[in-house]
Order: C-alpha cells, then sequence, then structure tokens
C-alpha cells in the first residue's frame, strides 16, 4: 500500500488530454533527434560493414568487418588515437584551472570587473577558424611576420618554429584551444561561485579561516557539481578536437596533431573511403561513449 | 519493461526507415519540380556551374560572359557559384558531398588531374561531339590530353598554367649572383644551382626562395617536376602501380634534395600570403598567374625557366582548371552548346588576358597581346617544349593527397624512406579495393 503512494507520488497521473498534449508538444524536438542524430548514427554503423567509395554510390557491397580489421591494423589509426588522447590529457586540466582561476578573479565586486569577464570570453564569443588563423599568424616562424617570435628575438632567444617542429606542435595547439576555451568554462564556473552562499564564507572567516583555507573548505566543496559537470563538457569537447589542426597544421609535422575526427574526415572525404571512414567514426563514437559513462559513473559517486 | 523498451527501439527503426524513404521522395520531386518549373516558363533550361573562386578579374569575366550568354539565350539560362578552395582541398570535399546528394551542378570546374578520378567514378560524363573536329585541332595537345580518360574527352580547359623561376633582381645584386637566363633554357638554374643560390640570397630579412605554392595540390603540381626531371615516376603510367615507383631511390633523394631547402631555412615550409611580392623571399617557383601581380608591383623582378637537373633534363608543370559536364545534368546537349560557346577562341582570350595565363587555343594568341615576350613567352616556351603532365590515375585523389602529406612530413625532418612507403601502400591498396578488375 504504501508502496504505491510512493510510487504515484513520484509519478503523477497525468489526465489523457495533458499526456496527448505533452507527447505533441515533444514531437518536435523528438523527430529532430531521430533525423539528425539517430539515424547518422545508424546509417554510419551500418555503411562502417561496406565497400564503399565515397564517388559511387551505386557499387556499395558488403565487406564484413574486413573494415574494422583494417583499422585495427592501421598505424595512422592508433597515432590518431594517440593524438587525441595526449591533446585531451593535456587539455582538459589546463582549460578548467584556467577557467576557475579567471573565475576567481573576475568574481570580485570591484569597479570595472565586468569588462574583464567580457574580454575573457570574446574569444568564445569568435568563429575558431578565425583564431586558428590568428594563432597561425602568430606562431608564424619568420620574426618579421610571427609575433610571438619577434618578441622572443627582441629577448635574445631563437626563433621558434612552433606548428612545424614535431615537439611543439601539438602543445601550441593545446595552449591556444585552452586560450580560446576557458572562456566558456569561466562563465560557467562564475555562475557556480555565486551560487555559492556569502554566509558560509562569513562563518569561515569568523573561525579564522584564511582565504587559502577559504578556498579549499568552502569555494571546491561548493562548486563540486559545476566542476563535475565542466570536465565533462570539456572531455567530450577535447576528443573532437578537429578545426585547430585542419586550419593550422593539417596533422602535420609528421601527424603530430592528426587527431581521430581529422582521421576520419581525411578517410571519408579525400581519401573516398567511406565505408572505411564509418568504421573509425563508429569505434570513435564508442570510445566517447565509454568515456562518458565512465566519467558519469565516477562523479555519481563522489 | 521489456517490452516498452522493444517498443521504443522499433517505433524508432520504422520511423528511421519512412524518414529515409521520405529523403529519397523529397530528392526525387526537386529534380521533377525543377523540370516542370522550368516548362512552365516558356521551355527555359536552367544549368549551373561550379567553379573555385578566382582573382578580380576572373570574377569579373564570368558576370561579363554570363550576362552576355543569357541575354542572348533567353531559352539557356546560365549561372554560376563560386565555391572557395581555401588554399588546399575544400572545393573538392565540396563535390564529394554534393556526390552523395546527388546535387552536382550541370557544369563543373576539376583540376586537370582530377579529370581521370571523377571520370573513373563516373561523376562527370563524356562530352564528345561538343567540338567539331577543327575546334578540337586548335586547343593545345596537353589540354587535350588532360581532359581525356579512356580514349574519351570528358572535360576541356580554356586557359594552361605553368610554373618559372621568378627572382628579386636587387636581392640578386646584393648577393653579387648573375641573374639566370631567360633566352636559352640550357642556362636555367640547375638543381645545384638552384640551391647554392637559394643559400647565398637567405639573409635575416628574408629567405632565399619560395617552394611552397599550398600545402594540398600544390605540392604535387608545382614540385613533382623535380621528380620527372630525376626520371622518377610516381605512378605507373596505367595509374595502376605505385610500388617501385612513389618510393624508388630516385624518388626519395628528390624528396631528400627539396627538403634541405625547408630544414637549413634558405625557404620557408609556411610562407606568407605574396611572400615573394612583398620582398621576403628573393626567388620563387612562381606560376603563369603571378605575372599580373607582379607587372603591377613596383618591384624590380625577372623570370627564368624552371630548375633543370644537374645534367640538364627540364620539365615544367602544365594544367588548368577544365570544365565538365556531370552526371547530374538533365539537358546535357544545352550544356554541350554553352560549353561550345564558353571556349570559344574569343572568350579564351578575354579569359587568360585577365590573368595572364597561357590560354588553351592557339587562335586565341592572335588576340592576345604579350605573349611574345618576356616572362609570358618564357611561359609559352615551356609549355609547348617542356611540360609535363601530372600523372593519370583514378586513384589520384589518395596520390595527391597522401604525397602532399608525406612531402610535408619530409619538409619538418620526417624519414623520407618510410614516408614514401606510405604513400605507395596507401595508393595501391585504394586502387586494389575499388578499380581493380
Amino acid at each position: 500500500m504504501a508502496n504505491t503512494e510512493v510510487k504515484a507520488m513520484r509519478r503523477p497521473e497525468y489526465k489523457r488530454g495533458e499526456k496527448m498534449a505533452g507527447s505533441i508538444m515533444s514531437l518536435p524536438a523528438v523527430l529532430l533527434l531521430l533525423a539528425f542524430l539517430v539515424v547518422p548514427i545508424i546509417y554510419t554503423i551500418y555503411y562502417s560493414f561496406f565497400k564503399y567509395q565515397v564517388m559511387r554510390p551505386d557499387s556499395i557491397t558488403f565487406h564484413g568487418i574486413t573494415n574494422y580489421l583494417k583499422l585495427f591494423g592501421d598505424k595512422d589509426f592508433w597515432v590518431a588515437l594517440k593524438n587525441t588522447v595526449y591533446f585531451t590529457v593535456l587539455v582538459v586540466p589546463i582549460q578548467c584551472v584556467l577557467a576557475l582561476a579567471l573565475a576567481m578573479l573576475v568574481t570580485s565586486k570591484r569597479r570595472g570587473v565586468s569588462i574583464f569577464r567580457t574580454m575573457y570570453f570574446s574569444p568564445q564569443v569568435t568563429s575558431m577558424v578565425v583564431i586558428a588563423i590568428l594563432w597561425t599568424i602568430l606562431y608564424n616562424s619568420s620574426a618579421t611576420t610571427g609575433l610571438i617570435n619577434a618578441f622572443l628575438k627582441n629577448m635574445g632567444m631563437g626563433p621558434v618554429d612552433f606548428l612545424n617542429n614535431p615537439k611543439t606542435a601539438m602543445n601550441s595547439i593545446i595552449f591556444m584551444s585552452a586560450w580560446q576555451g576557458a572562456g566558456y568554462q569561466m562563465m560557467i564556473f562564475l555562475a557556480g561561485l555565486n551560487g555559492i552562499p556569502a554566509e558560509q564564507y562569513e562563518a569561515a572567516s569568523v573561525d579564522g579561516a584564511t582565504k587559502v583555507q577559504q578556498f579549499l573548505y568552502v569555494t571546491i566543496p561548493g562548486l563540486m557539481n559545476t566542476i563535475k559537470y565542466v570536465l565533462m563538457i570539456t572531455l567530450i569537447q577535447a576528443m573532437k578536437l578537429f578545426t585547430q589542426p585542419y586550419i593550422m597544421t593539417k596533422g602535420g609535422p609528421q601527424n603530430t596533431t592528426k587527431t581521430l575526427v581529422f582521421y576520419i574526415y581525411e578517410q571519408g572525404f579525400q581519401k573516398g573511403n567511406f565505408g572505411y571512414a564509418c568504421t573509425a567514426a563508429t569505434i570513435f563514437f564508442i570510445i566517447v561513449v565509454v568515456l562518458s559513462l565512465i566519467v558519469k559513473k565516477l562523479t555519481k559517486t563522489s | 519493461m521489456k517490452l516498452k523498451k522493444l517498443l521504443c527501439v522499433g517505433l524508432a527503426t520504422v520511423m528511421t526507415m519512412s524518414l529515409t524513404a521520405c529523403g529519397n521522395n523529397a530528392s526525387s520531386n526537386a529534380v521533377n519540380g525543377d523540370q516542370t518549373g522550368s516548362k512552365a516558363s516558356g521551355d527555359t533550361i536552367n544549368l549551373t556551374i561550379w567553379s573555385p573562386t578566382d582573382e578580380e578579374p576572373i570574377e569579373n569575366w564570368w558576370v561579363e560572359k554570363l550576362a552576355a550568354w543569357n541575354e542572348a539565350h533567353p531559352e539557356i539560362q546560365v549561372s554560376r557559384e563560386a565555391i572557395d578552395r581555401s588554399d588546399s582541398y575544400a572545393y573538392e570535399n565540396k563535390i564529394t558531398t554534393a556526390t552523395t546528394s546527388n546535387d552536382l551542378p550541370d557544369i563543373l570546374y576539376v583540376d586537370g588531374p582530377n579529370v581521370s578520378y571523377y571520370a573513373a567514378n563516373g561523376i562527370i560524363v563524356p562530352m564528345e561531339g561538343a567540338f567539331s573536329e577543327e575546334e578540337m585541332a586548335d586547343f593545345m595537345p596537353s589540354t587535350v590530353q588532360q581532359g581525356t580518360y579512356d580514349g574519351q574527352l570528358y572535360a576541356i580547359a580554356g586557359t594552361e598554367s605553368s610554373v618559372a623561376l621568378f627572382y628579386n633582381k636587387d636581392y640578386l645584386d646584393a648577393a653579387g649572383i648573375q641573374y639566370p637566363s631567360d633566352s636559352d633554357v640550357k642556362d636555367a638554374w640547375t638543381w645545384t644551382e638552384f640551391y647554392n643560390n637559394a643559400e647565398k640570397l637567405t639573409t635575416e630579412d628574408y629567405v632565399g626562395t619560395n617552394i611552397i605554392m599550398d600545402k594540398g595540390e600544390g605540392l604535387i603540381y608545382a614540385l613533382g617536376q623535380f621528380w620527372t626531371e630525376n626520371n622518377a615516376d610516381l605512378i605507373s603510367e596505367d595509374g595502376a602501380v605505385a610500388d617501385g615507383y612513389v618510393n624508388s631511390d630516385a624518388s626519395i633523394a628528390t624528396a631528400e634534395y627539396l627538403a634541405k631547402f625547408i630544414q637549413n631555412g634558405y625557404a620557408n615550409l609556411d610562407p606568407v600570403k605574396d611572400e615573394f611580392l612583398n620582398g621576403y623571399a628573393a626567388t620563387m617557383l612562381g606560376g603563369s598567374w603571378n605575372i599580373a601581380d607582379l607587372e603591377k608591383s613596383d618591384m624590380n623582378w625577372g623570370v627564368s625557366y624552371f630548375p633543370v637537373s644537374d645534367d640538364g633534363k627540364a620539365s615544367s608543370p602544365t594544367g588548368d582548371w577544365a570544365a565538365a559536364i556531370t552526371k547530374n545534368c538533365e539537358n546535357v546537349d544545352a550544356a554541350k552548346e554553352f560549353m561550345n560557346w564558353l571556349m570559344s577562341s574569343e572568350n579564351i582570350a578575354a579569359y587568360a588576358s585577365a590573368i595572364a595565363k597561357p590560354a588553351s587555343r592557339t587562335s586565341a594568341y592572335d588576340q592576345m597581346e604579350g605573349w611574345d615576350e618576356g616572362a609570358r613567352a618564357l611561359m609559352l616556351w615551356q609549355l609547348q617544349n617542356t611540360g609535363t603532365a601530372r600523372p593519370s590515375s583514378p586513384s589520384y585523389s589518395v596520390l595527391s593527397t597522401d604525397f602532399a602529406s608525406a612531402l610535408l612530413n619530409i619538409f619538418s625532418g620526417a624519414d623520407a624512406k618510410t614516408e614514401m612507403d606510405n604513400v605507395a601502400s596507401d595508393v595501391d591498396e585504394n586502387y586494389e579495393t575499388y578499380y581493380a578488375e
């Protein structure tokens, strides 16, 4: 008896008309989701088992798991996976810490702080393509055209070929990506910071907590949910890295900036191996889903 | 609960199917709609053209010529869409997407070597009969050869192209280097001279030369000549086998020769836009299309032949974007009629003059000025004497992409042998998968 009561509490009974209205109202969203998310995913998985030259949609032939076997034996695929993981592992903490630091800076109630808030957020509003082109110029190896190298030269340091040296290319992209993306996370952290009641800080300072202790024992616990959310979106965003290497390095030098999405694009569009690209996309999809599930699980228990 | 899940999945599948069915209907409706639409407006045929966004004089040429055609031919209305190339494969990607969705225009501009790729895959259709035999004889042999696949004409270009060595006279004077010849190919810079001079010319303010046209097709187009001069083919003559060609010793040696320019800092891997024109490079492997801008500038420049091998073998790039009729064209006859007019001597002469490109028809030169002397005469001479077409293969898109990335990798320090081996196995695998009988 009590059990059914609880159930009734959780799931209020709607009238028939209301139910209908609810379904009808959600229909457009469901249809769009199906058309632009579910169907493409199903198609991608479907074509991953076929031999499909992009220019020949008439002669698609079933290929079994040949594509998968080829993919797992493809050195370039593993390199791309390694690069993607490297980027993600570095950019996620850097970007999140940077975002939190910026958020702490602009959360104070000093005058003119909103100008800084806008400034930090502005890279986020600009298209990534534009930013990538700008940074290509900043990173240019010549001291006469590259701003950063001109600066280094004045400091008496040799020119660094940021984007064409296999050792620096990916790190250069990580730096500019963190710089570009941090503004967005900063805004989310700001909202989180505003959600922490001022009384907690007051209580802490009455108890004699230093600023550092306040940060560790009030701010961080108060932000926990925000941090989980930010980590998750940054992680997924980072896995999808494409624009920066496409514009700035074309996957080079020596494939050090070739990411999974870049690999999929190159196979599907430039080389015309559409079925094979679908195979790589399917694997990528599985990796991202598994990763999201893990992150979700980890953040739930803590 | 399980039943519910099952129902959900079932429903999703049904909806998926109905949606795809809708998709198919919609596309065929659109095609039909177009037809009925054009019939309603007095039997007007609408033709669309795609070509890459070009320099201003060419963009103006298109506006002017299409206006003239549309006024004279109310029954065939032609419109053009300029598609950005972004110094890479952006334009080709657009074609790829349009192919999968059957949204190709009626007439498509394709880069010369891609003719074989598109023709082998049935993207473009033969345009036999668009030109009379007499007219065909008027086109340069290299133009016809480039547009022909499997014995049939698939594409025709209005212009040709060539690449030569441009140099900044002031910088050569400063380094005490004699100007290379523009009258006898025997006195052109050899590989060794080209390299040594690039070294001498490099200063704090500018590099010795510019060999990077772009990081896509430009690599195989402009630099592929070094392979020809070194007797290294990139692929077998029938376009089926790359192993033993692109990764031959001569091929690797050629790549290593070019890599020294970049690695020693005599040329930039990422040149700024118009590096030579702005004085940041002392010499440049520049195209015939660069002449117009150079003439407008106040720079003190000269031109010589494309560098020749140390034993004197000369080669130079050829080929240009060519117009083809696509498989989605519904009025092939109208397209052929338009094409015949578009590629008339007069139109070609105007087009070629606008951008200082060599015309593809001999008779066009009667209406063009300046091709009997200077840089233009040198380009024309190269076209007629040393021009070599890029390799032809149904797997060309893979060859071009892989060759470009291999070369860029080698330039930034990767092992040439490994890189070229990768190209060979990738190209061969592609051919075997899709084209081998």
